[in-house]
């Protein structure tokens, strides 16, 4: 028999703080880390498929979880307290106290093509020379790497990654660009991401996908969820251009 | 039946909005929607629809447009007045206009956004379970964009059954309307520069004379403000806390402290997460008040509960749905 283990020692409640009158935050923690964007994608799976009457949707990110409800059907529901934070609160630390399961939602391992370089990365050149690399250097550390999707934010499908080699950190723009390109690639920090739809942005841009991160007429919009293994594959320009999706 | 209107003059910004895109929120999707739900829902109360259904929001005035067919609307909202024939429109109230008829929206110095309901409401795909125009993604809405000239708009043929109550008493060769209209102000408090707000998590990253001066001090409305956010010109905040926040969900109404100190107030189309600590949220009934401000308006915070927050809400709820109630039984027979 296998010992159970709750999502936290019995007792201690949960950090739960209210957002608005329809939105509460649990926070996990307090530090960008691998083990904890499990715990919140594993709390996440668990409130899912044991929602309170009311609950909306939810929102995961670096160390917290956002739960979003309607108030009425709360107000009208039989979980205890005066107040929906009550309610809601009562109802989140129910469930923490049951056995924590691996989460069912299978992390999708992608494979992302990119062409580095010229006119679609076009700072390709500031990292290398920021980190004393050559570009071919820069573009075979950035795909030796995998990359953990750790969140969604900013403009629609846009995904942190986390676990990129150090070696290619490089700061952001002190003066955002007006219009980064669909699908141009960047590195901020020691994160990488890819801008699903022309935007102002400050990361430094190292090259394109031909993929569509970002789809209306898919059932998953977003190409990339929280807890997703990326890894980047160097192509040439007449391969970017036979994916005719963008 | 459908109902038809093409649009003569746009006006500065209209959009179609309805409550909002809230399940794709964690792939980043914004809630979008409208900016000002209270006008938004009165204008679909008044012409019998459900709360949801897509109303047109116009931003100040300068717009126009012509009914194709005969039309059953109503508006409701401080951006404009509607205006027939040199005749100033009754708000809140449904309105019948004969096909061929040319209705002007004129400036209402009172406010910035107004909501055109029409019976059935404005009929345009349903994107990601919502019809609002999120126009950075270009999605939503008509074609994912703003209209313009000579657009043609169509409401759902589906009325519901006090629509068709409220079409039967109206149906007429010229312009009609009822005796009786939707009280908004009774609505909303009397003092609209005045916005309750609700301290946030990180209020202990402000020292305590911040916190004082952004309950006292008065705010302006700038310039760089839009349906993502609205910019605070005033004194700024100081941070006690100077560590980074990382990026987590924020929703419309937070208000959000920039490095320099600046206040920013999240609206319809803010991003699903921020990494700016967040000194207070607006109330949500008081959002309102925020949806009809222009730049240039002065505000000033009052601090109120999470708890009293929540009263005020479910009071207005209540109010709404005696509203819904009310207009229900003078149409619908029993």
């Amino acid at each position: 028999m296998t010992e159970q283990v709750g999502y936290f020692e019995t007792d201690i409640p949960l950090k739960i703080y209210g957002l608005s009158e329809k939105s509460v935050t649990i926070t996990f923690g307090t530090a960008i880390d691998n083990d904890l964007l499990d715990l919140i994608t594993d709390f996440n799976q668990l409130l899912l498929q044991n929602p309170f009457s009311g609950l909306i949707t939810t929102v995961p990110a670096y160390t917290t979880l956002t739960v979003f409800f309607d108030p009425l059907s709360v107000m009208l529901s039989d979980l205890p307290g005066e107040v929906c934070f009550e309610k809601v609160s009562a109802h989140l630390n129910k469930i923490a106290q049951t056995k924590r399961e691996k989460s069912k939602v299978i992390a999708n391992k992608l494979v992302i093509p990119v062409c580095y370089g010229g006119d679609f990365g076009p700072d390709l050149l500031m990292v290398a020379r920021t980190n004393n690399l050559s570009e071919t250097e820069v573009i075979d550390i950035h795909t030796a790497g995998q990359y953990l999707v750790f969140m969604i934010g900013f403009v629609p499908g846009f995904a942190y990654m986390g676990g990129m080699d150090s070696r290619l950190s490089t700061p952001r723009k002190e003066v955002p660009n007006a219009k980064i390109p669909t699908g141009s690639v960047g590195i901020a920090g020691n994160q990488t991401g890819i801008y699903p739809m022309e935007t102002p942005g400050g990361w430094q841009i190292i090259g394109k996908t031909p993929l569509k991160m970002f789809d209306v007429n898919r059932s998953q919009p977003s190409l990339l969820k929280g807890g997703d293994l990326v890894t980047f594959k160097a192509i040439g320009i007449k391969e970017f251009n036979t994916y005719a999706e963008i | 039946m459908s109902m038809k209107i093409s649009m003569i003059k746009p006006g500065l910004l209209s959009t179609i909005q309805d409550l909002g895109r809230y399940r794709y929120l964690s792939q980043a999707v914004p809630v979008s929607g409208v900016m000002d739900e209270l006008a938004h829902r009165l204008a679909n109360k008044a012409v019998g629809n459900d709360d949801n259904n897509a109303t047109i929001e116009f931003t100040y005035a300068d717009a126009s447009f012509k009914a194709e067919t005969a039309i059953l609307v109503s508006y409701s909202g401080d951006g404009a007045c509607l205006v027939y024939n040199n005749e100033l429109m009754p708000a809140e109230k449904p309105l019948f206009f004969p096909a061929g008829s040319v209705i002007k929206l004129i400036h209402n110095t009172i406010g910035a956004r107004t909501y055109l309901a029409i019976a059935g409401g404005w009929d345009v795909p349903d994107i990601m379970e919502s019809r609002s125009t999120y126009l950075t993604a270009a999605f939503g809405g008509f074609k994912g964009r703003a209209l313009q000239k000579a657009d043609v708009l169509v409401s759902g043929t589906i009325i519901t059954e006090v629509s068709k109550g409220i079409l039967e008493q109206l149906i007429d060769r010229s312009l009609t309307y009822p005796n009786w209209r939707i009280s908004r102000e009774s609505l909303l408090p009397e003092n609209r520069q005045s916005i309750r707000v609700v301290l946030a998590n990180e209020i202990s990253w402000f020292d305590a004379t911040s916190i004082i001066s952004f309950l006292t001090n008065s705010f302006t409305i700038h310039r760089r403000s839009n349906r993502m956010g609205y910019h605070l010109s005033g004194k700024p905040l100081v941070r006690r806390v100077k560590k980074e926040l990382l990026s987590t969900a924020v929703t419309p109404g937070i208000i959000q402290v920039t490095g320099s100190g600046d206040l920013v107030i999240l609206m319809a189309d803010c991003q699903t997460t921020g990494g700016y600590p967040r000194i207070a949220h607006v109330a949500a009934v008081d959002l309102s008040l925020c949806a009809q401000l222009k730049p240039g308006d002065v505000i000033h915070f009052s601090e109120i509960s999470r708890d009293e927050a929540e009263a005020l809400y479910l009071e207005r709820e209540h109010d709404l749905s005696l509203i819904t109630m009310a207009i229900s039984l003078k149409y619908i027979k029993t």
